[in-house]
């Protein structure tokens, strides 16, 4: 996880978000047990109250589960269920703002279409 | 650990013929750690001392437990209130000694951890026979730290611990009580004006404005209902009108707006960039009266 709540979101919407990148990136594998409410306000300095709503967020969506009396553990299929939950996402949050930056310079739908050939290549290369 | 409600009802208080609260109430639930913000002459120190019956009211009632605190000393028993050190007492200097105030204290708080206090002194670096008035201001502010943190009350309340100490004791401090605050789920009532680096800690804000209690709410749900808007004047204008717009500033034709309510659809709507703000912002927005531009 990120070493600090940086960004004016929400700080369990942080907490969330964190899980699910460190998720993504199989640091945390399926029936892996997540760091428990106390660890999380303790780590990042937050109220356990906040820590557990980021918690519940993720338990809501499916991508964590509750074991009674142990704590939270990353839940089946959960890398999918975050890819899903992010796509989901993806057009609102990366796509729109991207095509609003670029009207507002003046690019040209073919214009924007080259950058992200040339974006994609850059990736893969 | 088992605590009560404390709760104000109606309360008013005066000073000579200035009236500083105004017909408050306030309700505190057991097992949070509540944030009390305000600007200075707000009223904080004189509410914190009238719930914890160390200062008198001229009308309204301070229960705990359903039972009035005045005098009370099963209530008093689960309360602590641990104020401001001063430097000087009555007219003179502060003679009295670190050891005289953790003596005091282990009389007065019948749930006090001795244990928990020296591994505190130690952890502070403070010597017990040093007296107050020679002590730095982030020193006395360690002690008020000590002794609420030591007394183990259900209800504890902490009066500006934060001010004058420097910024890693800072977060050493928010480290403290929020491991105690694991252990024994206590309630706790913070005021601080170092309002940023404290939101995460809180649970609830209480804000308090020219003696009214104007918000008491979870802390994340209260800044989520606020954003910033700009753009050009007059886009600012139409994407707002009908949200509730707090404060304005102006630069040329630019404009941006602090807005309660629902801003987040605008920027698909309009021309403008919506931002969130933070605690600080939203206190400033709310209790800045137009002194803040």
């Amino acid at each position: 996880m990120r070493g600090t709540l940086n960004d004016q979101s929400l700080i369990y919407l942080q907490i969330a978000r964190m899980l699910e990148d460190d998720i993504l990136r199989g640091v945390y594998q399926e029936e892996d047990q997540v760091p428990s409410t106390n660890e999380l306000a303790r780590g990042y300095n937050i109220n356990p109250a906040t820590a557990a709503k980021g918690l519940n967020l993720l338990a809501a969506d499916g991508i964590l589960y509750k074991r009674r009396g142990i704590g939270m553990f990353v839940a089946k299929g959960a890398e999918e269920a975050v890819r899903r939950k992010r796509k989901a996402a993806f057009y609102n949050g990366y796509v729109k703002p991207l095509v609003k930056e670029g009207a507002s310079l003046d690019l040209t739908g073919a214009e924007l279409l080259d950058m992200i050939t040339q974006a994609m290549k850059e990736e893969k290369a | 650990m088992s605590a009560g409600i404390l709760k104000a009802q109606g309360l008013c208080k005066s000073y000579k013929n200035k009236e500083v609260l105004h017909n408050l109430d306030l309700e505190i639930e057991p097992g949070k750690i509540y944030g009390l913000i305000g600007r200075n002459g707000a009223g904080k120190t004189t509410l914190l001392g009238i719930l914890t019956a160390q200062n008198t009211k001229n009308s309204g009632q301070v229960t705990y437990d359903g039972q009035d605190v005045w005098e009370n000393q099963r209530a008093l028993n689960d309360i602590c209130f641990s104020r401001e050190m001063q430097a000087t007492l009555f007219s003179g200097p502060n003679n009295l000694k670190i050891k005289h105030y953790l003596r005091s204290a282990a009389i007065y708080y019948p749930h006090w951890d001795q244990a928990y206090a020296d591994r505190l002194l130690e952890e502070f670096k403070l010597e017990t026979k040093k007296k107050i008035s020679q002590l730095s201001k982030g020193q006395m502010s360690m002690v008020t730290i000590l002794i609420a943190l030591a007394s183990r009350s259900p209800v504890t309340i902490l009066d500006e611990p934060a001010a004058g100490l420097d910024v890693v004791m800072r977060e050493r401090f928010y480290q403290l009580l929020l491991e105690d605050f694991a252990q024994t789920g206590r309630t706790f009532i913070v005021s601080t004006h170092i309002i940023e680096e404290a939101a995460s800690v809180f649970e609830r804000v209480i804000i308090l404005d020219e003696g009214r209690i104007i918000e008491n709410a979870p802390t994340e749900e209260l800044v989520d209902q606020f954003r910033y808007v700009s753009g050009r004047d007059d886009v600012v204008d139409r994407a707002c009108s009908g949200l509730q717009v707090l404060m304005t500033h102006q630069m040329g034709r630019h404009k941006t707006v602090a807005v309660r309510g629902d801003a987040v659809r605008l920027a698909a709507e309009e021309d403008v960039d919506v931002s969130p703000m933070n605690l600080q912002n939203v206190f400033v927005a709310l209790c800045g009266h137009g002194d803040a531009q």
